[in-house]
């Protein structure tokens, strides 16, 4: 390094500490040194101007911004997850309110509710003739296209919720199975329910819908009694494939 | 009073640090950018909002200077940007009085200042960086997007300039015995 390099390195870091400057520095015979010296002691004097007097309590306001700024935005978050938790309750009880309203409008619970001004038809046990239960089914505009179980101990025309039907009685094994037809009233499928005491099944037809239920009839005893009044509404299966 | 450290999380104390080990630099860096006490104070204020939103970005400690400089240049060119249709503009030369309503306003360190302010801001800027903010060429020269060489050449002459504009006055020689 020569001279003319030294002092342009010094004139722009004079704090460099780099051996190449400071060997320079102890080598030259030239005023090198001399120039260093005087360049630290103006780089003295350059830091203490330029070290401006600081306002006081400068660091605690910048702290205090900064935690004023950061319990608001805590705040807010909490509020955003209060709103959105509240919001997420309130559809869930939407959500709810929906579902119980659905459910109490389905067919088992309004052929359920239906049951109560029933229950004396339950204990009758005297047969009815087929003449009897083909006029039950006319009452509702219905004609049986094949014969009616065996052991139809009453028929009515009832209104279950909104919807017209045709309520029977067919008592099989001693036990009594409740029969809801109702003509018009499509559902998609058959599925199975248990509601307050009663097992059950909603059953699609091609006319209408057909519930079967009892309480504590077994099982094999309802669906011999549903598919006795699926043939007699619909036909023997032979002759309702033959319509198809 | 002594700062309560006890629950408070790693991150606070690292910030809380970091603000009371640097905002006082921060602040000389900010007046000599801005030549403003108010508007330094603003800089530094906003200057450690964002970089405690960024402080996980910080990875050593001894960069932490750099760092907070590059941002308050940032800040800087925001608040210029914001405010450049209606600033007044006003005379290089002059200096807020409060900024040197101290003991020290008289002699060799206030026409230093004064000799300072008078420098364009395209040496005082960097000047300030390395004499304030201990950064080296490279460090200046990354924050403000030049070449080494190029900042090399600015420090060189914000110096020659000093001394000019010093004159024959003691300090531009430091000749102090």
């Amino acid at each position: 390094m020569n001279c003319l390099e030294f002092r342009r390195r010094i004139g722009a870091e004079p704090r460099s500490r780099d051996p190449e400057i400071l060997a320079h520095r102890d080598s030259c015979k030239d005023g090198c040194s001399a120039f260093w010296q005087r360049a630290q002691r103006f780089e003295d004097d350059l830091e203490a101007a330029l070290a401006v007097p600081v306002p006081e309590g400068l660091a605690d306001r910048i702290l205090l911004a900064q935690a004023t700024g950061e319990r608001h935005r805590q705040v807010g978050r909490r509020r955003a997850w209060m709103a959105m938790a509240a919001s997420v309750l309130i559809a869930f009880a939407g959500v709810g309110m929906l579902w119980r309203h659905a459910d109490l409008n389905s067919l088992p619970a309004l052929a359920v509710a239906h049951m109560p001004e029933e229950m004396d038809a339950m204990s009758l046990t005297q047969p009815m003739t087929d003449a009897q239960v083909e006029a039950g089914f006319v009452g509702r505009a219905t004609r049986l296209k094949g014969p009616a179980p065996a052991g139809v101990t009453y028929v009515h025309d009832c209104t279950v919720g909104p919807y017209p039907a045709v309520h029977v009685v067919t008592r099989m094994d001693d036990e009594p199975v409740v029969a809801l037809y109702m003509p018009g009233k499509m559902v998609d499928k058959t599925t199975e329910f248990h509601r307050d005491g009663w097992d059950g099944r909603q059953v699609a037809l091609s006319g209408g819908t057909l519930v079967v239920m009892a309480q504590g009839a077994s099982r094999k005893t309802r669906d011999t009694v549903e598919r006795g009044w699926r043939a007699a509404i619909e036909g023997p299966v032979g002759q309702a494939v033959g319509r198809i | 009073m002594a700062p309560v450290h006890e629950g408070v999380n790693p991150k606070q104390r690292q910030y809380e640090a970091m603000v009371r080990a640097l905002s006082a630099d921060l602040y000389r860096y900010a007046f000599w950018l801005s030549r403003s006490e108010t508007v330094a104070q603003d800089l530094v204020q906003e200057t450690f909002l964002r970089a405690w939103k960024n402080l996980d970005s910080l990875r050593d400690a001894e960069l932490a200077k750099p760092w907070l400089i590059t941002i308050l240049r940032r800040e800087h060119a925001r608040l210029y940007e914001r405010k450049r249709l209606d600033t007044v503009e006003l005379d290089d030369n002059v200096p807020e009085d409060a900024a040197f309503a101290s003991p020290e306003r008289s002699g060799d360190a206030a026409q230093v200042r004064e000799a300072m302010l008078k420098l364009p801001d395209k040496y005082r800027d960097p000047l300030a960086m390395q004499v304030l903010g201990g950064m080296s060429c490279e460090e200046i020269a990354q924050s403000t997007g030049q070449q080494p060489g190029a900042v090399m050449t600015q420090l060189f002459r914000a110096r020659q300039r000093l001394k000019d504009l010093l004159g024959g006055r003691a300090v531009a020689e430091g000749s102090r015995k």
